[in-house]
């Protein structure tokens, strides 16, 4: 009975007061982004504002239960929840709603609900419980395999759904596995894959191919520090090349050029490794590996690009990248809202008497662009403070996560931190043109039952088991 | 310890990554904010607001009758936006190839397979704004807004639609040059031209917000000036008499096959131009308005300019009619330079009306040789006199002017006198020939040829444009009853014998003018032209119109004015002489009853309808309380006079005490000039007006 007397005490009132803050906040600004003459009352439930004032009073009998419910049963659901959400989430492509594209929504009655939101929860539970066995070790690669098919199941399956917005959050979970223990290298290795995208886009793919060629004989050379064995692998790929290039005339096959250099690169490869057997052959290997993967990368980015991404998606990428630029087509909304917010100056245009946000400029502004009419209407005071909340939520939660006794609690812990992370940074970004439009929410801001739901469970069972952390699990 | 210095590092790592992402992102916003502030300031109120100017309906052109010359009809430009958001991969392969059969089928002017390569091209490349349509009618969009496609929504479906004013003549060729052709940005002819600033209106302004959705919307409470629509002019063209003087015209020149003609019909005391044609042979053998050879023309007229000499002669006392002159053998020489006359062998003595009546050159330029070559300069001031020297002044760009030199002119020699009396060394243009000979017809007062009658502004009047004077008097009366009957003798005796005829009396002059080549002068027969002109009034003893008709080059071999041009001054004049009730005196009863309607002003309809009443007589035209009135053949029209609050009243027309009724009530300060009903008011209706403003009224 002790620890029930306690639990005021234990709960971390810091967070809770944030999360009280943004909430708040976040319902005054969908009421200022949607703001009618004709529905002053911002209690008029037949608006969005009256609407999310039901939702956030839902959310407090949300947090009493879960309070209320023994923290020990959170340890026990993973699998189960997991497997129900999995379930929902085949249930949802084959009997769902469309809307804006994407069939993610389940519609009973006036009732609408989005499984893709709670599938994030679900999966962070179970991932702190895999984790959490003990003696487990993240690198043997059984577990690995393990992980990768925990995430990527209802990844692709919301990917289905055509919502990849919301699949996307799941990069946040490498996050997590950084934390526990993943190597650094698979970072670099990402943040490599993410350069050469970004390259293969930008670049003629011929040329880059090119350059990465002639970027591995350079780290070759350097690595080696020995010029003749160098120009004799130059060599041995200038023959593999022209031999190619014959057989290709020869034959008369209809080969692109880059794919035939990227056989050259096999071929000379397998002539050089033969060659050299004898020494180096541990970095030589590392060094034509980098090649060849980065050379089929490349291909298959341009590839995917061009045949199998819609154009919806090309020209949204494009419009990020500067590459095309097009302000009444993809980059519409970014336009749009960085005028709302670029508009907005220091002090911003004050409550209600946004122009963009009052005339409806930018799209979605209640829901994905919500952070629009922050930055219109209360200026970079209104942005940074929200930004600085946000921050200081986050630090928080490292902060708590770190103090946890159970493996559990601290992986969980992370997982909210991946997630509310990756939304904030790329929602954010999206609004002032650092991030592609993918339409993720705003956590606690931005209008929606489900939304509003699923972050505060997501934090709140967080909050419940730090309540409880002096307790193992 | 490693273990544990690792996740330390990695602690450290997300709290960086934190830290740093934030920071990126307050940077981001910071510069946003801050430094690019007032470009996006800037940026906003560009796309959010804008002032759009307000094209003004151009006015209308209409013939005396009120039928309409010229107006502006909505067409659509269409275009499609082959990347619209919502036109999806599906959507377009679904739908592209009834979308081109329906076009196909709409515009009949490409296959449907052409259509379909088209726009599957244009999607493509990307194409935002591919033209489907330049000009496509009412009817036309209406259809294709349920295409396929089309029927889902302008940006589903993305058709993108233009509307666009098209000037169009309901008569189409009818006086077109006349009327003129009214393109945006061209320099414009005729009466288009003439009036573009009455015609074109006030373009308006107004500041439009743009919604979501690219949806432009007024602003409430922002500038706005409204577009104020352009004048209608009612021109003094009469369809039926210019579609004779047109239809004449066309016959007798595919009958000559002649290069280029002209008629145009006066009214003898108005001065206003009934009927103006110009036909151009084309390349394919057919005859179009090209140019304005009425107006634009400046040519030796020939025989015609033997009126001017010949009163010039009566004026100053020299001759008489009955004055006796040698022909001779048709034939006379100046300074080596011989005359004939076109009659082989003269005339002999004849005298000065049978010199008239038969054309004869020798005899007109003895006439004025004999008594003017000793001061010349006495008979070309006589021709300045009557304003022949000068341009008419007509409203239209591009008047020809009329070329007579003086003695002190390098180019006048001996040769001057005699060949400008015959009508040779001078050069005039038709319309200028036609308004000194309607000055016979007129008794001596020249009068501009108007071709404009009023300027009105929704069905009213808002100026109306009164006959200018050029010359109230060219010369005596006793010289214009002598030209008179010269003029008419030409017809009755002399070279005009075929259009005489009982009904009517025509009095004109025929003229046949061997035309300068300007390469070998009069020489050759080879490259001889010729030009044939008549020009007259009718009828005869009550001159009431006017006419003109010159035939340009007429190549069958026949050149005589008489024969090429004379027929279509008769079919002209027996068309309107058979279809007017005024010519002559058949129908004096139906003039005595429209004398029976009398002068009504414009006022109180309660007032003016109690007065009618009182004299039985009938008025049409449903009204408001105030009106403006007609006098019809038979009955009174009544307009309404629309009052508006804040904008001043139209009180011409009405007597002073409806007028200070209305403008004192209004809170005007009112002076009065003059007597009987107002003419003029210092504030023009339409205006805003403020309480206390001051208004003179003029009456007459």
């Amino acid at each position: 009975m002790r620890r029930n007397s306690n639990i005021l005490k234990q709960i971390d009132w810091v967070t809770v007061f944030i999360y009280i803050l943004l909430v708040f906040f976040g319902w005054i600004n969908i009421y200022a982004a949607v703001y009618d003459d004709n529905h002053q009352s911002i209690f008029d439930i037949s608006q969005r504002y009256g609407k999310q004032l039901i939702w956030i009073g839902a959310s407090l009998f949300l947090i009493i239960g879960i309070f209320i419910i023994n923290h020990k049963f959170y340890s026990f659901i993973p699998f189960p929840v997991y497997l129900l959400t999995i379930f929902m989430l085949i249930f949802v492509i084959i009997f769902g709603r469309e809307v804006n594209g994407a069939k993610s929504w389940f519609e009973i009655g006036s009732f609408k609900f989005q499984p893709a939101e709670f599938a994030k929860f679900a999966t962070s539970l179970v991932l702190a419980k895999l984790l959490s066995i003990y003696n487990f070790k993240i690198y043997k690669f059984k577990n690995i395999i393990t992980i990768t098919a925990l995430l990527l199941i209802p990844f692709i399956l919301i990917l289905l759904q055509n919502d990849t917005g919301s699949a996307l959050v799941y990069v946040s979970f490498i996050f997590v596995l950084f934390r526990e223990g993943l190597s650094g290298n698979i970072l670099l290795i990402g943040l490599l894959l993410i350069v050469l995208f970004i390259l293969a886009l930008f670049l003629n793919v011929l040329n880059l191919i090119i350059g990465i060629t002639l970027l591995s004989f350079i780290i070759f050379w350097i690595s080696n520090r020995n010029i003749k064995q160098t120009l004799i692998g130059v060599g041995i790929f200038i023959l593999s090349g022209l031999l190619i290039w014959g057989i290709t005339l020869l034959f008369e096959i209809n080969l692109l050029e880059s794919l035939q250099i990227l056989l050259a690169v096999l071929l000379s490869s397998a002539f050089y490794t033969l060659w050299l057997i004898r020494n180096n052959l541990h970095k030589t290997l590392l060094i034509i590996g980098f090649a060849i993967i980065s050379i089929s990368f490349v291909l298959s980015v341009d590839y995917i690009f061009n045949n199998i991404l819609e154009k919806h998606h090309q020209s949204r990428i494009n419009n990020l990248l500067g590459i095309e630029f097009d302000p009444l087509g993809a980059g519409y909304n970014v336009n749009q809202s960085k005028i709302a917010i670029g508009s907005g100056g220091f002090l911003g245009k004050g409550f209600l008497n946004g122009t963009q946000t009052k005339y409806n400029f930018v799209p979605e502004q209640s829901t994905d662009f919500i952070f629009c009419t922050v930055g219109e209407e209360w200026g970079f005071i209104g942005t940074s403070s929200v930004l600085f909340l946000f921050a200081l939520l986050l630090l928080r939660l490292i902060f708590l996560a770190e103090r946890q006794r159970s493996a559990f609690s601290r992986i969980y812990g992370y997982s909210v931190i991946g997630i509310l992370f990756f939304h904030v940074v790329i929602n954010i970004g999206m609004t002032i043109g650092l991030a592609p439009v993918i339409g993720i929410p705003l956590p606690f801001f931005s209008y929606g039952g489900s939304s509003l739901w699923s972050f505060t469970i997501l934090l709140f069972i967080f909050i419940k088991l730090d309540a409880h952390r002096m307790e193992l699990l | 310890m490693n273990t544990r210095n690792q996740i330390l590092n990695r602690i450290k790592f997300a709290y960086l990554g934190i830290v740093i992402f934030s920071l990126a992102i307050v940077l981001r916003i910071l510069f946003l904010q801050f430094f690019e502030k007032q470009q996006w300031y800037d940026k906003q109120n560009q796309i959010s607001e804008r002032e759009i100017t307000i094209e003004a309906n151009r006015g209308d052109i209409y013939a005396d009758d009120n039928r309409l010359l010229a107006s502006s009809v909505p067409f659509y430009e269409l275009r499609m936006d082959l990347k619209t958001d919502g036109l999806t991969e599906k959507i377009f392969d679904e739908n592209i190839d009834s979308l081109a059969y329906y076009l196909s089928d709409l515009f009949k002017d490409k296959t449907k397979t052409q259509y379909k390569d088209d726009l599957i091209k244009a999607r493509l490349k990307g194409n935002r704004y591919k033209l489907i349509r330049r000009k496509a009618t009412f009817i036309q969009l209406k259809a294709l807004k349920t295409f396929p496609i089309f029927n889902r929504g302008k940006y589903k479906g993305g058709l993108i639609i233009r509307q666009e004013n098209i000037r169009i003549q309901p008569f189409g060729n009818l006086a077109s040059r006349t009327i003129g052709r009214y393109k945006k940005g061209r320099n414009i002819v005729g009466v288009e031209g003439a009036y573009d600033a009455e015609l074109r209106g006030t373009k308006g302004i107004q500041l439009m917000q743009k919604l979501s959705g690219g949806i432009w919307m007024p602003v409430r409470g922002g500038t706005t000036i409204e577009a104020i629509d352009g004048n209608d002019v009612i021109t003094t063209i009469n369809v039926n008499i210019q579609d004779v003087a047109e239809s004449a015209l066309f016959k007798q020149l595919i009958k000559h096959d002649a290069h280029h003609g002209t008629a145009v019909v006066m009214e003898v005391k108005t001065g206003e131009i009934k009927a103006i044609a110009n036909l151009k042979r084309t390349i394919n053998g057919n005859y179009k308005e090209y140019y304005n050879y009425a107006i634009g023309e400046s040519a030796e007229p020939g025989s015609t300019f033997k009126l001017a000499s010949l009163i010039i002669a009566l004026e100053d006392g020299n001759i008489k009619l009955s004055d006796t002159v040698d022909t001779k053998n048709g034939e006379i020489e100046y300074y080596g330079q011989s005359m004939k006359d076109s009659h082989d062998g003269g005339y002999g003595k004849i005298t000065v009306q049978e010199v008239f009546e038969k054309s004869s050159n020798v005899g007109v330029s003895k006439i004025i040789t004999d008594n003017y070559k000793s001061n010349p300069s006495r008979f070309v001031d006589r021709l300045y006199q009557m304003n022949l020297n000068e341009k008419l002044g007509v409203e239209f760009r591009g008047e020809g002017a009329p070329k007579i030199i003086d003695p002190t002119d390098t180019l006048w020699s001996g040769l001057t006198l005699p060949w400008m009396s015959i009508g040779y060394s001078v050069q005039i243009t038709p319309l200028q020939t036609l308004a000194f000979y309607n000055a016979i017809a007129n008794n001596g007062r020249m009068v501009k040829p108007k071709f404009v009658k009023e300027l009105r502004y929704r069905g009213e009047t808002v100026k109306r444009f009164d006959t200018e004077i050029l010359n109230p008097s060219i010369c005596s009366k006793q010289t214009i009853e002598s030209a008179k009957e010269m003029l008419l003798g030409v017809v009755e005796r002399g070279t005009a014998t075929n259009l005489k005829n009982k009904n009517y009396k025509i009095a004109g002059k025929t003229g046949t003018t061997q035309l300068a080549n300007k390469s070998s002068g009069y020489g050759q027969n080879s490259t001889r032209t010729y030009q044939a002109s008549f020009v007259g009034y009718f009828p005869a003893d009550d001159p009431q119109y006017t006419c003109i008709i010159v035939v340009n080059n007429p190549s069958s071999g026949v050149y005589y004015g008489n024969l090429v041009a004379g027929p279509v001054f008769k079919e002209i004049a027996d068309k309107i002489y058979a279809s007017s009730f005024n010519i002559g005196k058949i129908d004096n009863t139906e003039n005595l009853l429209a004398d029976a309607i009398p002068y009504s002003r414009s006022g109180y309809k309660d007032d003016i309808t109690y007065v009618l009443n009182d004299l039985n007589i009938s008025k049409i035209g449903t009204s408001s309380k105030w009106i403006n009135t007609q006098k019809l053949d038979t009955v009174v029209k009544y307009f309404n006079n629309r009052m508006v609050k804040g904008i001043t009243p139209n009180v011409r027309g009405m007597g002073l005490r409806d007028a200070i009724f209305l403008l004192e009530n209004r809170g005007f300060e009112v002076t009065i000039i003059g007597k009987g009903v107002v003419k003029y008011q210092s504030v023009s209706a339409g205006e805003k007006y403020n309480k206390g403003d001051k208004i003179i009224l003029k009456l007459i």
